[in-house]
């Protein structure tokens, strides 16, 4: 390892620099970069880097402090947000941008033709106002406590109406003009996208030194999904930065003198078992439970993660704001002898071959997940799991360009996957609300109750009885089982020492929000 | 590949001369006692391999050779020689699914090409257009329509192997055509079936055999190459070739994972090879001077 390792550093000294190019390492590629058509978490930090929102997100994930909008008011009864532009914006293409834009913007994600799946993000909007040219009215039928973190979001994004219109539907495949401190430039699916700096960008987020430009003048981000080669590329020096850096390599990385691993001073994001509770083997509340039963989650954070992480008994980590300790149930603990004891009782008795059976048929599961990082391996430690209480797991695992799509379907019985999230209200309301099926209510779980908890823990001005709420949703959905969490994951920012002043991000996925302060 | 000479004499040599033959030739000999051991061990496999192939324990994994488990075991705690010894006899299974459909498939169109000379010129472009494409790109492409599985990889096997088989089939036919027991045949009334079934084909069958157990590698190392790139088997079952694609994560960390079935591969491949070519030398009449 050591040999192998000195030998790429050896032709990393001997590679030219170029200093002003960045270029980042990633693992897989995004279906599109349309920043209101998508959850993929792939499509965050290139959105966050060629566009902005109109408020900006601190490295705590919980400050918001102004972008777009240099000041915001918020009325008595916390239903209409005023917001003050800033008058010296342009877009990549040189357009001024106003109110209008931001209007249309919104307006964009709120058309429910453009099936924009974070509208929901935005709250319970009656109208959004453009009274002036630097002045935008937010107004809701309720009030959103969480209405300004989420408008940190991707989906949130100020784009350019005649950009949108002129592309149709290459847009955010072909470009994007955006007002952020980079420019899209091209993009070759699965392989690399270029971007370069915006001059004229001086309206950065104020957790920067530098409010813009960059003091980089091109941006590559460069897909490889082969572990050893980003491995080998981050090493020799090819690359300057990865966020997707495998948990098996991190104790060496940590070791070699041109690198340095980051982590983010706040990092919520879970990898969980999504059950989809409409299919046949998954109906009965019982085998979901075992299911979480059977599972050790200790020996996945060790073997599977190399420690980077931390076992998951509950949906949301212990630091979450409005984390409920007691909805956490027993059941997501190891014990596959109570698991098999379930699974008898609900009537899946063992058979010959070493699997369940009942009436005659197997217990057959299929799982959809991702095709690089730790999905299929967390799957098939997940596999080797149920496998010993008589349990069959099949996986078909999909590339990043087409896995939502396949997760939007109904034909699959469970499906894996990573998210984060910034508090309970966040997590909750985009998993567990009826209105968010068939994605990302993948569980299609369609209950009045949680509706009415969820919008309450939205809307209520007090934030003791907004916790109230959704500590109840916590219970009521963690009792279910519709989910097996399995690990909070720990997250690295992984650079070369060359480059300096980073500081590592986590708003929404991506660790490298503005990139204004790295200095080459 | 065309046929030369019509005056070949087509007889299908003894079995206990092919034996005495193959021995004759060492390199020939251990070729054969290689893959046959190969494939005895891994028909074999629920009665010879140590452990569960498909037992995963997550407190010892990527642990390098030792006595207990001697290939090591792999990143999710699973014994790695019990993992080969099933990954053979998958990838050996999958190759002979494609040889056998390909060759039976292939060898078909070669005969009714050269019986039916009108069809010749159909069946023989036909031949040409799947001839054109790249066997990895078959599987790519219908693995992509129908989702990765054996099945789109047997097809593309199935599809690489039919043209191959219906050339040579067709180039050994052409030959006994022009022979005059097949005018005979037709003089006194004999069916097209049983002229194809008894003349054509048993006269055929040694250069069209000869010819598939060449192919026989080929076919392995373009099965496990789609199983590498994630269009074959799927997970948790055990191939040599996705083995070899799961280790390579773990490559600088625990090499054995990936080199061991990698090395496998190439023991069954170059086995099956030679054992290819001194079949050829023994069986194919026309090297027999």
């Amino acid at each position: 390892m050591r040999m192998i390792l000195g030998l790429l550093l050896a032709i990393a000294a001997a590679l030219p620099a170029s200093a002003q190019t960045l270029t980042l390492l990633r693992n897989i590629d995004a279906p599109h970069y349309d920043p209101h058509r998508t959850t993929a978490g792939a499509t965050t930090e290139i959105s966050l880097l060629v566009g902005d929102t109109l408020v900006g997100l601190d490295f705590d994930l919980k400050t918001i402090t102004p972008l777009l909008a240099e000041s915001w008011t918020v009325s008595p009864d916390g239903k209409l947000y005023t917001f003050k532009l800033r008058q010296d914006v342009t877009f990549c293409s040189g357009k001024k941008m106003t109110s209008a834009d931001v209007l249309y913007s919104f307006n964009r994600v709120l058309n429910p033709d453009t099936k924009a799946p974070f509208k929901w993000r935005m709250g319970p909007v009656k109208e959004v106002r453009a009274p002036d040219p630097y002045t935008i009215e937010y107004e809701m039928t309720a009030p959103f406590s969480e209405l300004l973190l989420n408008l940190t979001n991707f989906q949130g994004t100020i784009v350019n109406q005649a950009n949108v219109e002129a592309l149709g539907k290459d847009f955010g495949v072909k470009g994007v003009d955006g007002t952020g401190p980079f420019c899209f430039q091209s993009w070759e699916p699965r392989n690399q996208i270029v971007a370069t700096r915006h001059a004229a960008y001086k309206w950065g987020p104020p957790i920067y030194k530098n409010r813009g430009p960059a003091k980089y003048e091109k941006l590559v981000w460069k897909i490889v999904p082969e572990e050893a080669s980003r491995l080998a590329a981050m090493a020799s020096g090819q690359v300057d930065m990865t966020y997707s850096m495998p948990d098996q390599y991190l104790p060496q990385i940590a070791k070699l003198p041109n690198l340095q691993v980051l982590r983010p001073e706040a990092d919520l994001r879970l990898f969980y078992l999504g059950f989809k509770i409409t299919r046949e083997n998954l109906q009965d509340v019982r085998v979901r439970q075992a299911l979480s039963m059977a599972i050790d989650r200790k020996q996945i954070v060790d073997a599977i993660y190399f420690g980077n992480g931390e076992a998951a008994p509950g949906y949301l980590h212990p630091k979450t704001p409005g984390y409920s300790a007691a909805a956490v149930p027993a059941f997501n603990r190891y014990d596959p002898v109570a698991a098999g004891k379930l699974l008898d009782e609900a009537g899946w008795t063992m058979g010959t071959d070493g699997f369940r059976h009942r009436d005659g048929k197997k217990l057959s599961l299929l799982l959809y997940g991702f095709a690089g990082g730790r999905s299929p391996k967390v799957a098939e430690a997940a596999q080797g799991f149920w496998r010993k209480i008589g349990v069959d797991l099949q996986l078909q695992m999909w590339d990043g360009t087409i896995v939502f799509s396949k997760l939007a379907q109904q034909d699959y019985d469970i499906w894996s996957i990573a998210f984060p999230y910034s508090s309970a209200g966040d997590a909750l309301r985009l998993y567990f609300h009826s209105g968010n099926i068939p994605s990302p209510n993948r569980m299609n779980w369609k209950d009045p109750e949680t509706d009415r908890l969820l919008d309450l823990g939205n809307t209520a001005l007090d934030e003791k009885e907004r916790f109230e709420a959704l500590a109840q949703v916590q219970k009521l959905v963690q009792e279910q089982a519709l989910w097996v969490p399995l690990v909070h994951e720990g997250l690295a920012l992984v650079v070369n020492k060359q480059v300096k002043n980073m500081r590592a991000h986590h708003v929404y996925t991506s660790m490298v929000y503005k990139l204004l302060d790295a200095t080459p | 590949m065309s046929a030369t000479t019509a005056e070949t004499n087509v007889v299908l040599p003894g079995r206990a001369s092919v034996l005495r033959r193959l021995a004759r030739d060492k390199v020939a000999a251990a070729a054969a006692i290689i893959f046959g051991s190969i494939c005895v061990i891994s028909m074999l496999a629920p009665w010879v391999s140590p452990y569960d192939p498909y037992y995963t324990d997550l407190t010892i994994v990527m642990q390098p050779p030792s006595e207990l488990h001697w290939f090591g075991t792999d990143n999710t705690g699973r014994d790695i020689l019990s993992r080969i010894i099933y990954g053979t006899r998958n990838t050996l299974l999958m190759g002979l699914a494609g040889v056998v459909i390909g060759g039976f498939i292939g060898g078909l169109l070669g005969l009714l090409a050269a019986f039916y000379k009108r069809a010749d010129g159909w069946i023989m472009r036909l031949v040409d257009i799947l001839l054109a494409f790249p066997a990895i790109l078959i599987g790519l492409a219908v693995a992509a329509i129908s989702g990765a599985g054996l099945g789109p990889v047997l097809v593309a096997l199935v599809v690489a192997t039919v043209p191959l088989v219906a050339r040579v089939a067709r180039g050994s036919a052409v030959s006994i055509m022009e022979q005059e027991f097949m005018e005979a045949g037709r003089v006194v009334g004999v069916s097209d079936f049983t002229l194809i079934w008894r003349y054509l084909l048993l006269n055929c069958i040694s250069t069209i055999f000869v010819f598939l157990t060449l192919r026989f590698g080929q076919v392995i190392l373009v099965g496990s190459a789609l199983s590498f790139l994630g269009m074959g088997a799927q997970p948790p079952m055990a191939e040599l070739g996705m083995m070899a694609a799961q280790g390579r994560d773990f490559l600088f960390l625990a090499p054995h994972i990936a080199t061991i079935p990698s090395l496998a591969i190439f023991v069954v491949v170059l086995a099956a090879n030679l054992l290819g070519d001194a079949l050829r030398d023994v069986l194919d009449p026309r090297l027999q001077q």
